[in-house]
């Protein structure tokens, strides 16, 4: 048995002895360096650019620019509408214009500051309310991204005959990934000629599809490989430096990398998005839920990235995991000149996890219940209709969670000045939202008598490499870990799709388990099972040319649809409950997490070690979230002045596993990745509530704004 | 240019540097020292961090002629006697790795705590790896994979 063990990660090893060569380490003969020029401007159009001195400087090579793209200038992974290289306008500061390749890092970047750019500024929109308003179009079809809803029963109605309503507005900033090892990666063309690039990455298929788009070549003359990944967190799902490598190996031949500095990274690439909440709550006196209805406006900044997606995840999670009857959602997604907000860890759940969570204990004050007593209540369970009804038939342990947390929170005790306590629950949906989705996989037998796991999923650092062979190793019935993995390259893989969705463990998990079955057929014929050595076997299917074992998944969903959103847009959901401790110094604003309770119901922990890995690094960036974090264009230039947490900042965390098994999924498994730090927000400003009797609705509550807050609160009650 | 003379994880090196030129870029540039890494390069994340005289430095603020004359240690001195350094055991036993980026550095300063106290509390464990950010474990397993190597080595008599 592999499965429920803490058998130790593959990549491991590697790491400790500090061999595992990440993309910033890759190197080849003959390399060139390529740095990116970008926009000093939020919104402008480019009048003339002029190259000279750069050019001039000993050592460059070649200057390219959107004029030297050979396909299409337009990528995006829902939506192509980013370029690679502005052509003719910039749509945000920190945009890319040119590449410069040149023989050093240092004559790269020194010629990219030789280069003259004179704009002509445009209305810089600054604010998704002034895209709302304004005349000036950032793209051609209008500032509306996206605009969905949620509509299930008849929310205005169910207001009137409430008992209390509860309504606030909820605000959230930039986040940035922060992974610490900032965007690299490595161009050159293989001894065929074809294009090469490997790189920190998320997701490789669909990375060789955007060069194959760019270069206009088919997709089988492009291979990406993924080097070992410091870290995605989601930014690394868009193309970054993998676009401008192959440019730059087009044009000059030769082997080209680059990286960001970490500056460019918090610069150029995305963040997460911020919401502006409207949250309306119904409820009667028992604490059962009417109502909600919620307007959520977002801000994507000037491209699509994954707005969409947020945009309607956002909607489909609003109610929070309970029982709502009547719910109306308006999530809409505006084009700014901002920063580009893309996919992060929660897609827009954990800004609506602060929303509903805060009116769910305000609803519970008011109606004198305890906060885990009005969550129970109104829990999701077995049986229960979503707010997109979408009755959840099995695996739905959000009650086990409240039931882990139940007897820490009855036995909390305020035992010191400043100190309180808050829950926050979520529920989310585990791979993309009502759209398919698929991984695929195969397996073949070496002549050395092993199997080999031909995997294309990106291990971005949460385990994925570890928990697919754990899971192949018990669908085949192997004692051992006889198992080769072959991962993380288009030429041997198969497409697995994005790291992202916490859907890997699930999806690609389940593609793992096809293939294994029609591997395990095949090895009972062969009696294996009978005791037959897999070494014999492999032989003989060598010598008659066995064909690969291959697996598929595709989680079943409904579309929502267009107008309501109604539909099962996942086939399961993982459910948490948090728990948080916090200390809040009333004289200095200074609010600190002492303990956490997490509990998840991830269907089945496949390796205990990894899931509570993942919980312990979601409560640090749900933690960071709350208190600390705020990307605030123009001023978070570097980790000087975006804050991170560090070990001093973290909180003493209890994880506890929750396993409803979900039976569609491999051995019961969800997935946690997300799940851990979508409720930990909520839970810490419920705590501060509980601590000081201020709601905040903004985050982050930095000492600053927490400060503020508790003066404004003295002089009110003054 | 000038030439530096230092110890490398116990062995005599040589180098030729700029006089601009930061340990970092000379240890991985100039000998090949890819585990050191570079995570900001203004000495805010730690993942550059290395020991000299044992004292952890973040080598992207240290001049590399600065290190003429002292001993430089990297990860790869944990290891140098051809098995693994019970903190590398105990990284790897604990979950303490995930995307594996800052993990040399936190090794090393692991391992400088180490030799200043043999019985690091909880906080002295905090303290010692508050200058190396993670973004992957919010540092838990790291915590206890660090104090499950203090036992080890304490029993083993090791360094």
């Amino acid at each position: 048995m592999f499965i429920g063990q803490d058998i130790t990660r593959v990549d491991a090893l590697d790491k400790v002895l500090g061999k595992a060569a990440f993309a910033h380490d890759l190197t080849k003969n003959n390399m060139l360096f390529a740095c990116v020029v970008r926009s000093s401007r939020p919104h402008a159009v480019l009048k003339r650019i002029d190259v000279s001195a750069a050019r001039a400087l000993e050592g460059v090579v070649k200057i390219i620019s959107h004029e030297d793209i050979p396909g299409e200038n337009l990528f995006g992974a829902i939506k192509k509408d980013q370029p690679f290289l502005a052509a003719g306008r910039v749509r945000y500061k920190g945009e890319a214009i040119l590449i410069v390749v040149a023989a050093t890092e240092e004559t790269a970047r020194r010629a990219s500051e030789l280069v003259r750019i004179e704009y002509e500024d445009l209305e810089n929109i600054s604010d998704p309310f002034l895209s709302i308003q304004s005349p000036v179009l950032i793209h051609d079809g209008g500032n509306l991204l996206s605009h969905r809803k949620v509509i299930k029963g008849d929310a205005a109605k169910a207001f009137e005959s409430s008992d209390v309503i509860v309504e606030n507005t909820y605000s959230t900033t930039w986040i940035d990934h922060a992974y610490m090892e900032t965007e690299a990666g490595l161009g050159y063309l293989d001894d065929r000629g074809r294009m090469v690039v490997a790189s920190s990455t998320q997701n490789i298929h669909y990375k060789m599809k955007e060069i194959s788009r760019l270069l206009a070549i088919p997709p089988e003359e492009v291979r990406v490989i993924q080097a070992t990944t410091g870290g995605g967190f989601g930014g690394k799902l868009d193309v970054t430096v993998e676009g401008y490598l192959a440019l730059a190996v087009w044009h000059t031949k030769r082997p080209v990398f680059m990286r960001y500095t970490r500056e460019e990274s918090l610069l150029a690439q995305t963040k997460r998005h911020p919401l502006y909440i409207v949250y309306k709550t119904g409820a009667r006196k028992d604490g059962s839920l009417t109502a909600v209805e919620v307007n959520i406006v977002g801000d994507t900044g000037p491209y699509n990235s994954y707005g969409e997606t947020v945009c309607l995840r956002a909607a489909v999670h609003a109610t929070g995991p309970y029982e709502v009857p009547n719910v109306l959602v308006n999530s809409r997604m505006f084009y700014t000149n901002n920063p580009v907000a893309g996919a992060m860890r929660g897609f827009g759940v954990p800004q609506l996890a602060l929303a509903h969570e805060s009116q769910l204990d305000e609803i519970a004050g008011l109606i004198g219940m305890d906060p885990l007593d009005i969550r129970m209540k109104n829990a999701l369970k077995r049986g229960s209709l979503t707010a997109t009804s979408q009755v959840l038939n099995h695996s739905a342990g959000l009650l086990e969670t409240l039931k882990a947390i139940e007897p820490a929170w009855r036995e909390r005790r305020k035992e010191r000045p400043g100190s309180g306590f808050g829950l926050g629950c979520m529920y989310y949906g585990i791979g993309n939202t009502g759209i398919s989705n698929p991984s695929s996989c195969y397996l073949t037998l070496t002549p050395e008598g092993r199997v080999e796991m031909h995997s294309g999923v990106c291990d971005i650092g949460q385990g994925s490499d570890t928990v697919l062979l754990q899971i192949l190793c018990d669908a085949l019935g192997m004692e051992e870990m006889g198992i080769d993995l072959v991962r993380g390259d288009t030429d041997t893989s198969y497409d697995a799709g994005s790291t992202s969705a916490s859907r890997q463990t699930y999806i690609s998990g389940m593609a793992v388990c096809d293939a294994a079955q029609k591997l395990k057929k095949y090895l009972k014929e062969q009696g294996y099972y009978d005791g037959k050595p897999l070494k014999d076997i492999c032989r003989d299917a060598a010598d008659k040319g066995v064909p690969i074992f291959e697996g598929y998944f595709d989680p079943p969903t409904t579309a929502p649809d267009p107008e309501t959103s109604q539909g099962a847009p996942y086939a399961t959901y993982a459910f948490a409950t948090h728990m948080t401790e916090v200390d809040v110094d009333e004289v200095t604003g200074v609010c600190k997490a002492v303990k956490v309770h997490a509990a998840h119901d991830v269907g089945r922990a496949i390796n205990v070690s990894n899931v509570k890995g993942q919980i312990y690094g979601g409560v640090a960036m749900g933690i960071g979230l709350a208190l600390m974090e705020e990307f605030i264009p123009g001023k978070s230039e570097s980790f000087d002045n975006y804050y991170l947490p560090t070990s001093m900042d973290m909180p003493e965390v209890e994880a506890m596993i929750v396993e409803d098994r979900e039976p569609t999924g491999p051995f019961g498994a969800k997935g946690v990745g997300e799940p851990a730090l979508i409720p930990q927000a909520a839970a810490v400003v419920n705590a501060i509530y509980d601590a000081t009797g201020i709601r905040m609705r903004q985050l982050p509550c930095d000492i600053e704004r927490l400060k503020l807050a508790l003066e404004k609160d003295k002089e009110n009650k003054r | 240019m000038k030439t530096i003379r230092f110890l490398l994880n116990g062995k005599e090196a040589s180098i030729e540097v700029e006089d601009n030129e930061t340990l970092l870029c000379a240890l991985r540039e100039r000998l090949g020292i890819t585990s050191v890494k570079e995570g900001c390069g203004i000495g805010e994340c730690g993942t550059c961090t290395v020991l000299v005289d044992d004292e952890p430095h973040y080598s992207c603020l240290t001049l590399a002629s600065k290190a003429n004359g002292r001993d430089i240690k990297t990860v790869e001195y944990l290891s140098s006697s051809g098995v693994l350094h019970p903190l590398q055991e105990a990284f790897i036993r604990s979950g303490a790795v995930q995307c594996g980026y800052c993990t040399p550095a936190m090794l090393l300063s692991a391992y400088s705590l180490l030799l200043r106290n043999a019985n690091p509390d909880a906080h002295d464990i905090k303290e010692a790896i508050s200058g190396n950010l993670c973004r992957c474990t919010g540092y838990i397993q790291i915590e206890e994979a660090i104090k499950n190597a203090a036992e080890i080595c304490k029993c083993n008599g090791q360094d």
